[in-house]
């Protein structure tokens, strides 16, 4: 691909806008917000418009400037021979990624005037959500590995922010807490490798690296270690296996931010570093393998815990966890484009049910246990429409657009894969299929529960978002064919190596869609129709459901690790400073000194003979010394 | 009659000298040793004089700044005393301890 | 001849510093110090340095001990007999000792065996300290007058109440 540099002067250059004009409405409201209550909504929702504006604004000139790499930076300083620049690179994985935080922001904001509406911090989630949005942005669109650090680290923090939001509830802000320094442990792995390529490399530029690696400027073992930890900060990112257990906990936060960030844009974050990275994950099959393996054990692992969940929101948590790790498995085995694809309708469609499950709970006034729901779909119908449809996406029912990207994971699993990843990744899709007949059964269809008589259909400005979404939940799927001569196909726009078109295995979609119609269908005899009991299965099953729904004691192992090691080892540290430097080395010393000088004050008598013999002894050992020393003074 | 006469003479005086500064218990006695001690470094000083080849007249004109600089001294030391006299009505270096611990 | 000369001479130094150091009786002290100085004159005219001789009469013996026996007699308080007794006597005496001791041993064995002795001129001596010693001729005569307004101001009753 050329490598056009900022002679080209184009429309595509104005997607720096987008992430400005977000961090502007989040300054704003960050510094006068007080001032203006009632506008944070507004203001802010101007801003994500606006990015969206700029996105299909540069969408349409960079198909008419036709495909490439397009970098854009400014020099910010230089240290030494290096400089470090803020950049951005616009490319068809940077316009992808643009197009669907934008767009999955806007909704999220727009719904969130209606869900938040009583809140009376209203202007510091807005400025957040502009401030994530904003780095979300910067993420995707930056040039170099420094430039995407920062804007990482700074999405973690307002993941953050927004998990604790409602940080007088205790549950939230440990559930805040958790989720950052979770992310943290991984990215301290991420700011090793990068550090390590910048070592071997002498830059940060993305391009560059990749170019260098390429021609083999990068000794394999090195790059293999580099990639593995930049791996580590995309598991942390992504929750994938074992740092998936703070997004279930995750989902504290208020749902539209779970919607936004936990399903659709944050914790794609790791899956897009790696999919940025690509190239240089290509040059070393190891480190792709160990990222097919953990995102296979991921996605069976929380689909497993999906099946077992009662609470909605954890439910589609775990989805999101499971559906992250076919993300990853698809990246591992070379598939580029099916795992894009998926990150796109998987955006969609997970959003949209996020927020579903939003209205659900705005509708029935707080109930999440799906134990406690049912028959919803008598009081909103709206809601069970568009949960029904982002359900069957997911599920991969055609030709809904989880279909078509599903079956592009099988075909690269199948083709690259070993038997064991066949079977267990045709088991995580099953499952899928599995959990989520169980909620959309559960929670709105069957009788309808008398203390949810008074449920009502969610405002206007929460079910146009729902609509929006559902609709290109339905659509996105189609994006895998070619159009007109300007699009031939997500293969052909977006793709590592050669460009790909969608390929017709009538094995595998036959395949494929058996195994979603066997998870209906097996949902519809289980909850529904009630022909196999669900307490017989758990019953019979019980230690593994045990297990699935204690989150296989995995949290329980952390804690048990932070207690005995991590903590055991900050006492020790904190004992020996305590001790040691503080009390001995800092303070014993002023203290010693002090004390000598008071013993040795009664050398100070204030008689003149006492002096005069001090001098007359001192004057004799001084004779004495040097008598004794002057054949060894050397002149 | 050689250095070693001269030298032992002054050593002996000085020591003597020494010894005033250290036994004393009048403040104007010790001004006395004091003198005797500076006396003594100035026949030694001679008698290096006299008996090296080139260093005759060094040693003469560091006696004369001796000699000069101990009658300065004397005078202040003096004045000193004059003015310890008048607060304490005596001169007796035993009550001296008011710079004490 | 000269040795005897210098005998008699070391013995009323020596003689005279005893008393100097030992007496009880103040003004016996200073004129022991007296006549431990007119000794030390003679030993400068034997070694040939009148000029210092000189100066060393006329100074110590004219100024230095004038000075001394009119603050003796201004300070005289009652003498207590037994107050220009030390305790501390033996041990000055044995640190005087030990001080000898190590200033003899090392004349001993670092001091070159010459016996002649150089005159100098006056004329020389003269010669030398404007010329070569005239800064520190200078600075001497500024000691001096520092001395003299220090020794004003210290010990100046103030009379003015």
């Amino acid at each position: 691909m050329p490598v056009l540099d900022s002679a080209i002067t184009s429309g595509v250059q104005m997607a720096w806008l987008a992430p400005a004009l977000c961090v502007t409405s989040f300054m704003v409201l960050a510094i006068f917000g007080r001032l203006l209550p009632r506008w944070a909504s507004v203001l802010s929702l101007l801003a994500i418009s606006g990015a969206f504006v700029v996105f299909c604004y540069v969408l349409f000139e960079f198909l008419s400037i036709g495909s490439g790499k397009y970098e854009y930076w400014v020099d910010w300083f230089r240290v030494g021979k290096e400089s470090l620049s803020w950049g951005m690179i616009i490319d068809e994985l940077s316009v992808l990624m643009l197009g669907l935080v934008t767009f999955v922001a806007m909704m999220v904001q727009v719904y969130s005037i209606g869900y938040m509406k009583e809140e009376d911090r209203l202007t510091w989630y807005f400025a957040v959500q502009s401030l994530f949005a904003a780095s979300m942005l910067t993420l995707v669109l930056a040039n170099n590995l420094l430039f995407m650090y920062i804007a990482w680290e700074l999405v973690g923090a307002c993941s953050y922010l927004l998990i604790g939001f409602w940080y007088e509830r205790r549950s939230a802000a440990e559930a805040a807490k958790k989720a950052f320094v979770t992310t943290r442990i991984g990215d301290v792995g991420l700011l090793i490798g990068i550090l390590l390529i910048f070592k071997v490399t002498g830059t940060f530029e993305i391009s560059e690296i990749i170019h260098i690696a390429a021609n083999g400027g990068v000794s394999s073992g090195t790059l293999t270690i580099a990639t593995l930890l930049i791996f580590m900060g995309a598991m942390g990112k992504s929750a994938q296996f074992p740092f998936h257990i703070w997004l279930p906990d995750a989902m504290e936060g208020p749902t539209p931010v779970s919607a936004l960030i936990h399903a659709a844009t944050m914790v794609v974050s790791g899956v897009y570093l790696v999919a940025r990275l690509f190239p240089l994950f290509m040059l070393t099959p190891d480190t792709l393998l160990v990222v097919a393996i953990i995102g296979l054990i991921t996605a069976i692992l929380a689909a497993s815990m999906a099946l077992v969940m009662t609470d909605l929101k954890k439910v589609l948590a775990y989805s999101t966890v499971s559906h992250l790790g076919l993300m990853m498995v698809s990246l591992g085995l070379g598939g580029f484009t099916a795992g894009m694809f998926h990150l796109l309708t998987h955006g969609f469609a997970k959003a949209l049910l996020f927020l579903g499950a939003g209205s659900v709970d705005h509708g029935t006034g707080g109930k999440r246990d799906i134990r406690e729901l049912g028959g919803l779909w008598r009081r909103m119908p709206i809601t069970t429409i568009t949960f029904s449809i982002g359900a069957l996406a997911l599920g991969g029912i055609p030709p809904l657009s989880g279909f078509f990207s599903k079956d592009e994971i099988m075909l690269v699993v199948l083709n690259n894969g070993n038997p064991v990843f066949i079977v267990l990744t045709i088991l995580a899709v099953l499952m899928s299929a599995l959990y989520m007949a169980r909620i959309l059964l559960l929670v709105f269809l069957g009788p309808l529960k008398t203390e949810n008589r008074d449920a009502h259909e969610s405002p206007l400005v929460m079910t146009v978002p729902l609509l929006a979404l559902s609709f290109l939940a339905v659509t996105a799927g189609f994006l895998a064919f070619g159009w007109s001569q300007y699009y031939e196909g997500f293969g052909s726009f977006l793709f590592y190596g050669h460009p790909e078109k969608y390929h017709f295995d009538p094995v595998v979609i036959s395949i494929s869609t058996s195994l979603s119609l066997v998870g209906f269908g097996l949902g519809w005899a289980i909850y529904a129709k009630r022909w196999l009991s669900a307490e017989a299965i758990t019953s019979k099953l019980s230690p593994l459901h045990r297990w699935a729904s204690n989150k296989y004691y995995i949290d329980d192992l952390c804690q048990w690790c932070i207690d005995h090691i991590a903590l055991t080892f900050s006492t020790v540290v904190a004992v020996f400073d305590r001790i040691v430097i503080n009390d001995t080395i800092v303070n014993g010393t002023g203290q010693s000194t002090f004390s000598a000088g008071f013993k040795l004050r009664y050398i100070e008598t204030g008689k003149i003979y006492n002096y005069a013999f001090g001098m007359v002894a001192g004057m004799i050992i001084v004779a004495i010394t040097w008598w004794l020393g002057f054949p060894y003074l050397d002149a | 009659m050689t250095l070693l006469h001269f030298q032992i003479l002054s050593g002996a005086l000085f020591c003597i000298g020494l010894y005033g500064v250290l036994a004393r218990r009048s403040a104007v006695l010790i001004l006395l040793a004091i003198e005797l001690m500076l006396n003594a470094v100035n026949i030694n000083l001679i008698s290096f004089a006299a008996y090296s080849d080139s260093a005759g007249i060094t040693g003469q004109v560091i006696a004369i700044f001796v000699i000069t600089v101990a009658a300065a001294e004397v005078g202040l030391a003096l004045a000193i005393i004059l003015r310890l006299f008048r607060t304490n009505n005596s001169v007796d270096i035993e009550e001296l301890d008011l710079m004490k611990w | 001849m000269s040795i005897v000369a210098f005998y008699a001479l070391a013995a009323i130094c020596l003689g005279g510093g005893l008393g100097a150091v030992v007496s009880r009786n103040v003004v016996y002290a200073a004129f022991s110090l007296l006549l431990s100085l007119m000794g030390i004159a003679g030993i400068f005219l034997l070694l040939l340095a009148e000029f210092l001789a000189l100066v060393q009469v006329l100074i110590y013996g004219g100024a230095i001990t004038i000075v001394i026996l009119f603050v003796i007699m201004l300070t005289r308080s009652q003498e207590v007999r037994t107050a220009s007794d030390n305790p501390h006597r033996p041990l000055a005496i044995t640190a005087g000792l030990v001080v000898f001791g190590l200033m003899t041993a090392a004349m001993v064995s670092g001091i070159s065996d010459s016996t002649t002795t150089q005159p100098i001129a006056f004329s020389d001596l003269g010669d030398s300290l404007f010329a070569q010693w005239a800064v520190p001729f200078e600075i001497a005569s500024l000691v001096l007058l520092v001395a003299l307004i220090g020794a004003i101001i210290i010990a100046k009753q103030n009379t003015e109440k």
